[in-house]
């Protein structure tokens, strides 16, 4: 992993600041939260115990035995609609309307508006059997017909009914029984209106007309003289309790209702009974903006809370939400309604609400809210811009002094690697005079390169400075073994003075060959520039090669005609002697020796290409320099100067040279520009 | 009568074998360790041929100032440097000064005499009328062997001895590709790729002094030169 990447992955530590932001947000935010339930729980426990004294404008208690789906509830009615046998004037919504349980869809409302009661009725039914004339009411020997029943009763007294059948659609006459039989009932008016898939029934009746506990029976006719069904909004024989908001508590209700706050009065069973106030949906005074961006972030980070329309009084008229019934329970609970449209939020808790004979009912109390609290506090906001600016600009700056970093060390490895392959080791390395570790370092390498540099140079001058010095001794001893063999000498001497002389031939071949490279570098300073052609000498070169080493095989390959260069062509010649001196002895009997000469891009290339073993990887960048060599031990004649030389003379042409192994040998290649 | 050969060695050994080659040759030789008592013996009588190491002990230029002091006085003195520099920078300054050869310490004795005795050929040949009979002619060019003298379109050049046996190994056989060996052999003296490479490159710039167009000697790579007659 690269310094730079190292140290973007530590920036990524920065992220820990905006998660503690966000950790902090949230802790607040709840935070708030939990102070304003509780705040508005306090509302709600005062208004409940206000509403705790007027106790008798409270509902009585439901009997026990009545399910809560047995009751109707009256929805107070803003205008009066016209009976017509149609929905669409009621001043409520569709949604209001109570489905009865069954197979086709019976959908029932009621609503009250001044001293009447309206019932709306909607049932769906394929085939509908109107009523003849004779059986308006079900009376012994009546027609089977769809009719509608609304149930009136004043427990324990009987129940009345009020029927509504027709025997077109149009205005209904309800029948209610006399003491001679049946006679048209004025005060009660209804419409039946046929609708595809079924018909409508709206009517009107007086409320003085009606008892406490009220209900509604559909009765279907499958034919005039078939069975008929019944489908009642009530389980038990008789209908349950009637519920209607009163206007007495209603005026009540607002009387101890907080300005700004809705509240909703329910009886035992959920029921609204009042609902009174509104909630003010004014921004809050300091409107400090707050961009998108940042209102999308707390979003993600705060747990948002249920839909705010969930907190307006049920269109049923039954408030059946978890904290209504929790409070109904004798538990109080708070919720919390969001938008993240409006970025308005609604507040809500619901209290008990208890007398001498137990609870009563329940308010609701609700305010409204910024949906994300701490947005309205400026200073959190800030920290919360302060903290992502800071983190960028941590992140951003690491990243920067990465790249600084990383480049500094690359530059010094580069100019490290430069110095070494040009052998040039006395360099100023980039950063040696900063006084930070890279620095250190830069000048540990400068050091280290100067050293190496100076033991080169020493290598390099070693051997011609040793030559020098040994020349006059050898030149006594060989000039004494000279005068030794004019002298009488008895046999075994002849041969002792042979052998010195071998040896000392040996010694003298040695010392030429040490003192070879500072010769070349000479001839290289004054040698004359000739123009000539590469190919000719090469050529000219490998024949003699075939005589000398008979027992190698040697081709040349070129793929041009003429090889343009320029420089010595002895000093070429001899290169080229040295690296086919170097293939001959790393390969083997009768190996193939391979010469070619290439050109591209305005540069010659010349390689040696021999079978035999691998280079050392070890030796790859040392191989050229003075006494080192590959060669086995035993083979002592050579002292690693050849390939020196090969490099000086390539050098001095401006050209280059490397070795490189390829498939089962070893490939030396001298660049040279062309000529 | 003997010829005299004055020795000028800071090293006693090498004297010392020198002296004593000299001698069973035939010779008489005078060793002088220093320039200074060189020179005063010198100023009495000259020999007939020096042989003067470059460095003599202190003296590090001794040889070379040496040379310059006989050659000023005696312009056909035979004088050979004998030394253990080798560079080329130095047998160029040693043949300026008008040494007759410049040799290297490590050449063997045999090859030294043999050089010895040609230069004092030379001498004698000098002396005497030029004779036909040992006249090499190869075009333009003309050897005389006795006077060990070369000239190019009848024009002397000045070549060292080493120089001569080299040109006159290769003109003898026009043609033949002369390697380093039989180089070697005809020069007496031991050789390396460098040293054969700058006498041939000594000898093209003698003859191209005379004649920018020369081009008798051929380089052939990886074998040796020839002599290129028209």
């Amino acid at each position: 992993m690269t310094l730079k990447r190292q140290l973007l992955f530590v920036s990524l530590l920065t992220l820990i600041l905006p998660w503690a932001g966000c950790e902090f947000i949230r802790e607040t935010e709840l935070a708030l939260r939990a102070s304003q339930q509780q705040i508005l729980a306090g509302t709600a426990q005062v208004v409940a115990n206000s509403m705790s004294r007027y106790a008798e404008e409270f509902p009585e208690r439901a009997e026990s035995f009545y399910r809560v789906d047995d009751s109707l509830y009256g929805h107070p009615l803003e205008t009066a609609p016209n009976i017509d046998g149609y929905f669409d004037d009621w001043p409520l919504d569709e949604s209001s309307l109570r489905s009865l349980v069954g197979e086709d869809s019976i959908d029932v409302i009621t609503g009250v508006a001044g001293d009447f009661l309206y019932l709306f009725v909607k049932v769906e039914d394929k085939n509908v059997v109107y009523a003849n004339a004779g059986s308006l009411v079900p009376i012994e020997g009546s027609q089977p017909a769809d009719r509608i029943s609304f149930v009136s009763t004043n427990p324990p007294y009987l129940e009345e009914r009020f029927w509504f059948a027709a025997e077109a659609p149009g205005p209904v006459v309800t029948m209610l029984p006399n003491a001679f039989g049946f006679e048209p009932e004025p005060t009660i008016r209804a419409h039946w209106q046929d609708v595809p898939g079924g018909y409508q029934l709206e009517a009107r009746i007086p409320r003085n007309r009606l008892g406490t506990h009220l209900g509604v029976i559909v009765e279907n006719a499958a034919s005039p003289t078939g069975q008929s069904a019944q489908r009642a909004s009530f389980t038990l024989s008789t209908p349950g309790p009637f519920v209607t908001p009163s206007d007495d508590l209603a005026a009540i209700a607002k009387s101890v209702v907080p300005p700004g706050m809705r509240l909703i009065v329910t009886d035992t069973a959920g029921w609204r009974i009042a609902a009174v106030g509104d909630m003010q949906t004014e921004k809050p005074s300091d409107t400090t903006p707050v961009s998108t961006w940042l209102r999308f972030a707390y979003n993600a980070v705060i747990e948002p809370g249920k839909k705010p329309a969930l907190a307006d009084p049920d269109p049923g008229g039954r408030e059946r939400q978890a904290y209504v019934e929790a409070a109904l329970n004798g538990q109080r609970l708070a919720a919390w309604f969001s938008s993240t449209d409006s970025g308005r939020a609604v507040v809500a808790v619901a209290e008990p609400v208890t007398s001498s004979n137990g609870m009563i009912g329940a308010v609701i109390v609700q305010q409204g809210s910024d949906a994300i609290l701490s947005l309205t506090n400026r200073g959190l906001a800030r920290l919360m811009n302060v903290t992502i600016t800071a983190m960028l600009v941590v992140a951003a700056v690491l990243l920067g002094y990465a790249t600084v970093l990383s480049r500094r060390i690359r530059r010094l490895s580069v100019a490290a690697e430069n110095a070494l392959e040009s052998n040039h080791l006395h360099v100023d390395l980039p950063s040696s005079d900063s006084g930070d570790e890279i620095g250190d370092l830069s000048r540990s390498f400068g050091f280290v390169l100067g050293q190496l540099g100076d033991y080169n140079e020493y290598l390099r001058t070693l051997a011609s400075k040793l030559s020098h010095e040994l020349r006059t001794p050898l030149a006594i001893v060989t000039s004494s073994l000279d005068n030794l063999e004019h002298e009488d000498l008895s046999e075994s001497a002849v041969g002792y003075t042979a052998r010195a002389k071998d040896g000392a031939d040996r010694l003298r071949k040695i010392l030429s060959a040490m003192s070879e490279a500072s010769r070349v570098e000479e001839l290289m300073k004054n040698a004359e520039v000739e123009k000539f052609d590469l190919a000719t000498v090469v050529e000219s070169t490998v024949t003699a090669y075939r005589d000398v080493y008979a027992d190698r095989e040697f081709s040349f390959e070129h793929d041009g005609a003429s090889f343009p260069a320029s420089g010595s062509p002895e000093l070429l010649t001899q290169m080229l002697d040295k690296l086919v001196d170097n293939a001959v002895s790393f390969s083997s009997s009768d190996d193939e020796i391979e010469i070619a000469l290439s050109s591209a891009n305005r540069e010659t290339c010349l390689s040696v290409s021999n079978p035999g073993p691998p280079l050392p990887e070890r030796l790859r960048t040392q191989m050229f320099d003075s006494m080192v060599s590959m060669r086995p031990h035993e083979d002592n004649k050579h002292l690693g100067l050849g390939l020196y030389v090969a490099k000086l003379i390539a050098d001095g042409h401006n050209g280059s040279i490397k070795a490189d192994n390829i498939e089962g040998g070893v490939r030396f290649t001298v660049v040279l520009p062309g000529g | 009568m003997a010829k005299c050969i004055a020795i000028v060695e800071d090293e006693a050994a090498i004297r010392e074998n020198y002296v004593a080659a000299f001698t069973r040759e035939g010779y008489r030789v005078d060793a002088y360790e220093a320039r200074q008592p060189a020179l005063e013996a010198f100023a009495a009588r000259l020999p007939d041929l020096v042989v003067i190491d470059v460095n003599l002990k202190n003296d590090v230029e001794g040889g070379f100032e040496l040379c310059r002091d006989l050659r000023s006085r005696a312009a056909d003195l035979p004088i050979i440097f004998l030394t253990a520099r080798d560079s080329e920078f130095d047998a160029v300054s040693g043949l300026r000064l008008g040494a007759d050869d410049y040799l290297t310490k490590d050449i063997s004795l045999p090859h030294l005499m043999a050089r010895i005795a040609a230069l004092f050929r030379r001498m004698d040949a000098m002396s005497k009328p030029q004779s036909a009979e040992n006249r090499i002619s190869r075009g333009d060019l003309d050897i005389d062997t006795d006077r060990m003298s070369i000239s190019w379109q009848d024009q002397a050049v000045g070549l060292t001895l080493t120089e001569f046996w080299l040109v006159h190994a290769m003109a003898r056989y026009p043609g033949h590709v002369k390697n380093r060996q039989q180089l070697m052999d005809a020069a007496q003296a031991v050789l390396d790729d460098n040293t054969i490479t700058s006498h041939i490159k000594r000898i093209r710039r003698k003859f191209v002094a005379i004649d920018e167009k020369f081009e008798a000697i051929e380089t052939v790579y990886g074998m040796g030169y020839r002599w290129l007659s028209d």
